[in-house]
């Protein structure tokens, strides 16, 4: 097990590698000039080229790659290229903290209305109230965002004025209640699918008729017998389904003006901010990679049958 | 299982990306700003408003609200002071005064810094004396002697003196400061070329000659030298604050202009207060806030968290209805001095053909446009300097729409064989998904008149500049805004042979020798004329197809902020908005 997590730790560099160097040679390969973004559209062609040569970006390209690499190792990821003198790192940290809080609030939201309505429609399969509920998720996870957002900031923002429309003072503030939900409330459909299906597995094992069996009282078997057993698949949807969130807040991000990396990733495309790119791609990767490993250990912790082999 | 809400996102992302994109760098103050197309008539959503914005032009087709009207007095009035006034803006690129050259960053960095002279946005009389008390000029035009206004002190408190001025400019000249643009501005300065090839740390033609006094000589009587100084790049700077910040030190930049920085959270928010030793009348306000993460800026107005907000299309109607509350807090905008227009790269078939430029130019009904696509929010241009705009021809007629003219200078040039003709391709930029209605309307008259083959393409703004700059375009839809209030600035950077901003590459030898005799003309009238001339025979020649002057905008303010201006060049308007209630 030790040897397996550690392997596929060492993997992750070599991971990290192959991405970065894709990501790199696309901006040696795709059309526009960072020298060219800083100095303008009226720049004299020297000003250009002086920016050109500060970059380093008139070397070959697996210099600046490797030279990319080395600097990476020593922990300095560069400096923006839009953002003159700043570092990298310096730029992200403050943004990820944001995005990592909007993207837990808003996972707490989906566990909280997702796993509890799955369990719920499970034990009432057979009726109406299980489709129904479940058509009405499906309703809700297929609504874009782009029209949940503005409604709700319609309704509750303008024509309530209970909460503010833009802005992120943490997770505790009136300004996290309308992204969490917009992020939140349609990914509950999926976790609800996935708490009723594996609620009914459950439901069918002899251990619950047993449990009916002995007399124990109902709401007894639901919460130690059901639900507890229940949720162990779950936990192995959760890791990876975070990672995967992450690229979701984006739009969120734009339209409540949070400010998290979405318009930051979205400026460093758009300013062919490589560095500052570099470091989100590594970030990203870095992020699957883990929540891949973690699903996979969660398999084996969950189902002793599941060896990981070296 | 996501496929249908990606497409989605992705849609709504492309939207987003076309609103970074048009905030941040495709409406640099001086240089191209996006052609006026439907979506950008009124302000699109969650765009900062443009950053220059007006007072009412000497056309005077707009109608503004009564106070904006009003030059700001300070004297005895009781305008109330403090409050905040919030806004949203982009991250500037850069808040270093020799590096700007965008709009976004301009509309900052002159609200903290300041120069000798400074722009007023008023068309007759442009320029103002800022930190120069007053200045001379001798030596046949070459020699310009300012004198300082008394006891003038950076924001921290430390006294400025003409010293202050010559680090500066020679600090914007260095290899090292990297400014795209000092050549341009600063180098007609008697040593500052040689202090930009390296060669040199000190320019003999900035001379110091006491605290109060700084003489400038230049290479040529160049009447619109002084114009130039009212860009940022001859701002002042204080050299311990640019030395000790190292290249971050515009974090806490030490400055002249009515606000100082207090604080910015790259992505978050600026905020601007007032700056305690200011020279002139003290800002009303106690700070300026802009809200940098962006988000639906309609929906912040409504709900009061910023104070001035552009309208989108898809509100336009909604709060211009007189039943509407919102309706009393729309402000209409006056154009700026800008053209914008579609260049023909000369060198390039079919535009190589003066002829075929000129069918082109004779072939499109601009007034049909503006009245049934912009509902006049645009005026037709016929040249290249815009109205209200120093050296302004009236009566220039241009290549006005004519269709049987058209058809002639298309037979007559040697495209006329439509089996031999290339086919052109209008490029634009510009992430938003739908081309330019513009661009669509022309490339439409071109094909129903001419049968040329035409054909739009729309790149984002990276892709557009590199192929800009390679002279890889056709033809382009650009615009153009005023630097400084020159005819300089349209005629001269625009068409002159060599200039590196020619993108047409224009080069007509007649043209060149008029603008070498106009930027060195003593003789105002005289030189307009020249001027007038050189605009005209570039007109002739169909160098470009000028589209539009300026284009007007609506915008809402809150109704408790008064003093706002919105002049056709970028010159500071903070100092003067109060909040009333």
């Amino acid at each position: 097990m030790l040897i397996y997590v550690s392997r596929r730790l060492l993997w992750t560099p070599v991971l990290l590698f192959f991405a970065g160097l894709f990501i790199f040679s696309l901006s040696s390969i795709t059309p526009g000039d960072p020298a060219e973004l800083m100095a303008g559209q009226r720049a004299d062609p020297e000003a250009i080229e002086r920016i050109r040569d500060r970059l380093g970006l008139n070397d070959p390209f697996m210099v600046q790659y490797l030279r990319y690499i080395s600097d990476a190792f020593k922990g300095d990821l560069g400096e923006s290229y839009r953002y003159r003198g700043r570092d990298v790192v310096e730029l992200l940290a403050p943004r990820l903290k944001v995005s990592l809080e909007l993207n837990i609030v808003s996972y707490f939201v989906t566990l909280i209305i997702g796993l509890p309505l799955g369990f719920w429609a499970a034990m009432r399969q057979g009726t109406w109230k299980d489709p129904t509920a479940t058509t009405f998720m499906l309703l809700v996870y297929a609504l874009p965002v782009f029209f949940t957002a503005p409604f709700l900031i319609l309704v509750f923002a303008l024509w309530l004025d209970w909460i503010p429309v833009s802005g992120w003072s943490g997770i505790f503030s009136t300004q996290a209640i309308l992204p969490a939900v917009t992020l939140g409330v349609p990914g509950a459909f999926v976790f609800m699918r996935y708490m009723r299906a594996s609620t009914l597995d459950v439901l069918g094992q002899e251990f619950v008729r047993t449990a009916h069996g002995k007399g124990m009282g109902h709401m007894t078997v639901n919460r130690r017998h059901i639900a507890r057993n229940a949720l162990i698949p779950i936990m192995t949807i959760l890791g990876f389904s975070l990672a995967g969130m992450f690229g979701g807040s984006l739009i969120v991000e734009l339209i409540y003006g949070i400010p998290g990396v979405a318009r930051l990733s979205l400026e460093a495309v758009f300013q062919r901010d490589y560095p500052l790119l570099m470091a989100l791609t590594i970030l990203g990767t870095t992020m699957l990679a883990l929540a891949n490993l973690f699903t996979d250990i969660m398999y084996s912790v969950i189902d002793p049958r599941i060896r990981l082999r070296a | 299982m996501k496929k249908a809400r990606f497409l989605g996102i992705s849609l709504l992302a492309v939207l987003a990306m076309f609103a970074v994109a048009c905030s941040s760098e495709e409406e640099p103050t001086s240089t191209p700003i996006p052609e006026p197309t439907a979506t950008q008539v009124p302000t699109v959503v969650s765009t900062p408003p443009p950053a220059r914005s007006e007072r009412p032009t000497p056309t005077g087709q707009a109608k503004v609200a009564p106070e904006l009207l009003q030059t700001p007095e300070r004297v005895g009035d009781d305008k109330p002071t403090g409050g905040v006034f919030r806004r949203l803006w982009a991250d500037p690129p850069t808040l270093d005064p020799a590096l700007v050259t965008d709009g976004t960053s301009y509309a900052i960095v002159i609200e903290l810094f300041s120069g000798l002279v400074k722009l007023t946005g008023e068309s007759d009389d442009p320029i103002a004396m800022d930190l120069a008390e007053s200045y001379s000029v001798s030596n046949e035009g070459k020699t310009y002697k300012f004198v300082l206004k008394e006891d003038l002190k950076f924001s921290d408190g430390s006294p400025l003196t003409a010293s202050d001025f010559k680090w500066s400019w020679e600090r914007a000249a260095l290899p090292e400061t990297e400014s795209p643009i000092v050549d341009e501005f600063l180098g007609d300065i008697i040593g500052v070329q040689a202090i930009i090839d390296g060669e040199a740390t000190t320019a003999e033609g900035i001379e110091v000659i006491d605290d109060h006094t700084l003489q400038v000589t230049i290479d040529a009587p160049k009447p619109y030298f002084i114009a130039k100084l009212t860009y940022p790049i001859a701002f002042v700077v204080n050299a311990d604050n640019v030395t000790s910040g190292g290249e971050n030190w515009t974090d806490d930049p030490v400055g002249t202009g009515p606000f100082v920085l207090k604080s910015y959270s790259i992505g978050e928010r600026m905020i601007l207060s007032k700056n305690p030793n200011y020279w002139g009348d003290p800002a009303y306000l106690d700070e300026v806030h802009m809200l940098l993460a962006g988000g639906s800026a309609m929906a912040m107005y409504e709900n009061d968290e910023i104070d001035i907000t552009g309208i989108g299309l898809a509100d336009l109607e909604r709060v211009t209805d007189p039943e509407e509350e919102l309706s009393k807090d729309v402000v209409e905008v006056p154009p700026s001095f800008s053209t914008s227009y579609i260049g023909f790269n000369v060198e390039e078939a079919p535009f190589d053909d003066v002829h075929f430029r000129r069918a082109l130019n004779f072939a499109v009904d601009k007034q049909l446009v503006a009245n049934a696509v912009f509902s006049d929010l645009v005026r037709p241009a016929t040249g290249v300097i815009p109205p209200g705009f120093v050296g302004f021809n009236p009566d220039l007629e241009g290549l006005a729409f004519d269709e049987e003219k058209a058809k002639e200078e298309l037979a007559k040039s040697k495209y006329a064989d439509p089996e031999t003709r290339p086919r052109i391709v209008i490029t634009l930029p510009g992430t938003g998904g739908s081309p330019s209605l513009t661009t669509e309307v022309v490339a439409d008259m071109w094909r129903r008149t001419l049968e040329v083959d035409v054909e739009i393409q729309q790149v984002e703004w990276a892709t557009f500049l590199q192929d800009l700059h390679r002279n890889r375009l056709q033809a382009f839809s650009l615009a153009w805004q005023a630097d400084y209030p020159d005819p300089h600035t349209f005629v001269d950077v625009l068409f002159r042979t060599g200039s590196s901003i020619n993108n047409t590459n224009y080069s007509n030898p007649e043209v060149d020798a008029l603008l070498e005799q106009a930027n060195i003309e003593a003789d105002p009238v005289r030189r307009i004329k020249l001027y007038q001339e050189a605009e005209e025979m570039i007109v002739e020649d169909a160098a470009w197809l000028p589209l539009w002057w300026g284009v007007e905008g609506k915008v809402l303010v809150k109704q408790r902020v008064g003093g706002m201006t919105f002049p056709p060049l970028s010159v500071p308007i903070y100092q003067y908005v109060y909040i009333d209630g």
